[in-house]
């Protein structure tokens, strides 16, 4: 199958605007991060900065805290996905593993779950974490991830235990293991890639979250996650773009490299439920 | 003889062991998912504001299904749930589908090309919000810039504080967002078609539009109807990019079943008016995800 000079030279025109237009958004905000604050509001525009700086992320570290956000939202995903993966290794394994009466359902209702509107299980869950004075505490935002990863971490991690051969454990149980200690010394190791792509989009999960940090710990500044803070930027009298596109080019930086690597677990994921 | 010692590990307790492992996950998702369902469905039968939360519960009332069903709002925000449903996915899937067939040419690069068509996906919804909300600034915004010096618009626009262009701009960023998705997706699906039949059809001489028609459409059959159903249910519950561009405005004409949800909830503190939306949301994702469910379910062929 070969193409002419012709098309060839027509196919790479196409590919190149297409993906110059598509990609260009995430180019202006690297770009306006590096504008020198007076560049911000004159015309015409400046593609390329003569003069980059990082004045910008001098600045947003140095009169904002995001420090401190970043260490928020790191600290609530690592927990909350630290909790889910917990109870996503045994749940997973069990409708993996074990046909009992009751566990299918269970597994369809995890899967169903992840399709529920959070704007509306976040009425009655302020009002209990109200109750229970967590409302501006990062535990409430740990235990709410937690939830949320764990039907996604569930299902990942049962696709994940089907490819793994039951004969193994058995052979483990007849040399003496109990079926726990077979989980965790055999089927555990071979899964190593599952439970790190798993344990990864857990984390993508939480830190992507916006509407549970902003409900709960709006009043708090010091507890706010980067996504809130960085949100937060805009809404003033004036605002520096140069400062936000800084931010927002931070906060998403660990997510957009996690991304790379999840890539081909999630669409193989994807794929396999639809063509089961 | 005496008696074995009762053990988990019997074969014949196999099915308490299944319990025991799901346990934890239940009792989570049972405390933070079933338990705020069923209790939003209370609420949404009470007259109840902030104040009163969690003290003492009002009667039974239906006033708030009555409010819905009589409110002009509810029906404005049905209304803009379609359109941005249905506009949202027809583009995403579009564009999904014509970058997901252009990387699927053979050229040089193809590999990075893939990266970058997927890029969108990986950027929280927080910054694809944030990041077009600089592109479509009324005052410095480049896209304002780049109306005005073609020509093709005579006055800066004030995008989102005005109706149809707020709409416009929620339907971009949701879109450029939405579009990698169905891209990665539809890729994985033209992988899976396989080349001989190219081939063959090639043989007989078919044109290159009868040949996506014939062989590519209906090879993608089989991933389409997930990939749809998800990113219309992303729309339909989407919280992020619109409560920081519009936060539902102007004149309601961006408010989602589901923004109005939180705004009556956390804006006007009207709880039970907002649960009662809330469960009107709970019933379509529901169904929408029991059709999805199903429909993986069932073989291909």
């Amino acid at each position: 199958m070969s193409r002419s000079r012709r098309e060839s030279a027509i196919l790479y025109a196409v590919v190149i605007v297409v993906i110059v237009i598509l990609v260009f958004p995430l180019y202006w905000m690297f770009n306006t991060s590096l504008a020198p604050a007076t560049r911000l509001r004159s015309f015409p525009p400046v593609f390329v900065q003569p003069e980059p700086t990082l004045a910008a992320y001098q600045s947003i570290f140095a009169e904002r805290p995001i420090g401190v956000w970043l260490r928020n939202s790191a600290v609530v995903a690592l927990s909350s996905t630290a909790l889910s993966m917990f109870v996503s290794v045994l749940a997973g394994y069990s409708i993996s593993r074990i046909r009992a009466r009751g566990s299918q359902a269970i597994g369809l209702f995890f899967l169903m779950s992840r399709m529920l509107p959070s704007t509306l299980i976040i009425i009655p869950l302020f009002v209990s974490f109200r109750q229970l004075q967590l409302i501006g505490d990062l535990k409430s935002l740990v235990l709410a991830h937690a939830t949320f990863i764990t039907p996604f971490a569930v299902w990942m991690l049962k696709g994940y235990f089907d490819t793994i051969p039951a004969e193994l454990e058995d052979a483990a149980m007849i040399d003496g293991c109990t079926p726990l200690s077979a989980l965790v010394r055999v089927v555990l190791p071979l899964s190593a890639p599952g439970l790190a792509a798993t344990t990864l989009y857990g984390f993508v999960l939480s830190w992507n979250d916006f509407v549970f940090a902003r409900t709960f710990l709006v009043a708090n500044q010091n507890a706010w996650t980067v996504n809130v803070g960085v949100a937060s930027l805009k809404g003033e009298y004036l605002t520096e773009w140069n400062e936000i596109m800084a931010g927002s080019l931070i906060a998403m930086l660990p997510i957009v490299i996690a991304y790379l690597f999840l890539e081909r677990f999630l669409v193989s994921g994807l794929t396999a439920g639809s063509s089961k | 003889m005496v008696a074995p010692r009762w053990s988990l590990w019997q074969p014949g307790n196999r099915h308490i062991f299944a319990y025991l492992l799901l346990l934890p996950a239940v009792l989570l998702t049972a405390a933070i998912i079933v338990y705020p369902i069923l209790s939003a469905i209370d609420l949404s039968f009470q007259k109840i504001k902030i104040a009163k939360l969690g003290r003492s519960r009002a009667p039974w009332t239906l006033a708030n299904y009555e409010e819905l069903f009589t409110s002009a709002e509810f029906y404005q925000a049905i209304w803009v749930t379609i359109s941005l449903v249905a506009t949202v996915t027809i583009l995403s899937y579009v564009i999904g589908l014509a970058t997901a067939v252009m990387v699927n040419q053979h050229f040089r690069g193809r590999k990075l090309a893939r990266v970058l068509v997927a890029v969108p996906w990986a950027v929280p919804s927080v910054m694809a919000a944030i990041i077009w909300w600089w592109l479509f600034d009324s005052s410095f915004g480049l896209i304002n810039w780049a109306l005005v010096r073609s020509g093709l618009s005579s006055e800066m626009i004030p995008w989102l504080s005005t109706p149809g262009a707020a709409f416009f701009v929620i339907v971009v960023v949701m879109v450029w967002k939405g579009y990698p998705f169905i891209s990665v997706i539809m890729l994985a699906g033209l992988q899976s078609i396989p080349v001989e039949l190219y081939d063959a059809a090639k043989v007989d001489g078919a044109s290159a539009w009868n040949r996506f028609r014939f062989i590519t459409l209906p090879g993608l059959r089989s991933v389409r109807g997930i990939a749809l159903i998800l990113i219309m249910l992303w729309v339909f519950r989407d919280f992020p990019i619109i409560y920081i561009l519009t936060g539902g405005g102007p004149q309601r004409t961006t408010q989602t079943l589901a923004i109005m949800t939180y705004q009556e909830a956390f804006k006007f503190h009207d709880f039970g008016f907002a649960a009662a939306i809330g469960v009107i949301t709970l019933i379509i994702s529901v169904i929408a995800s029991w059709f999805m469910v199903r429909r993986s379910d069932e073989p291909l062929y």
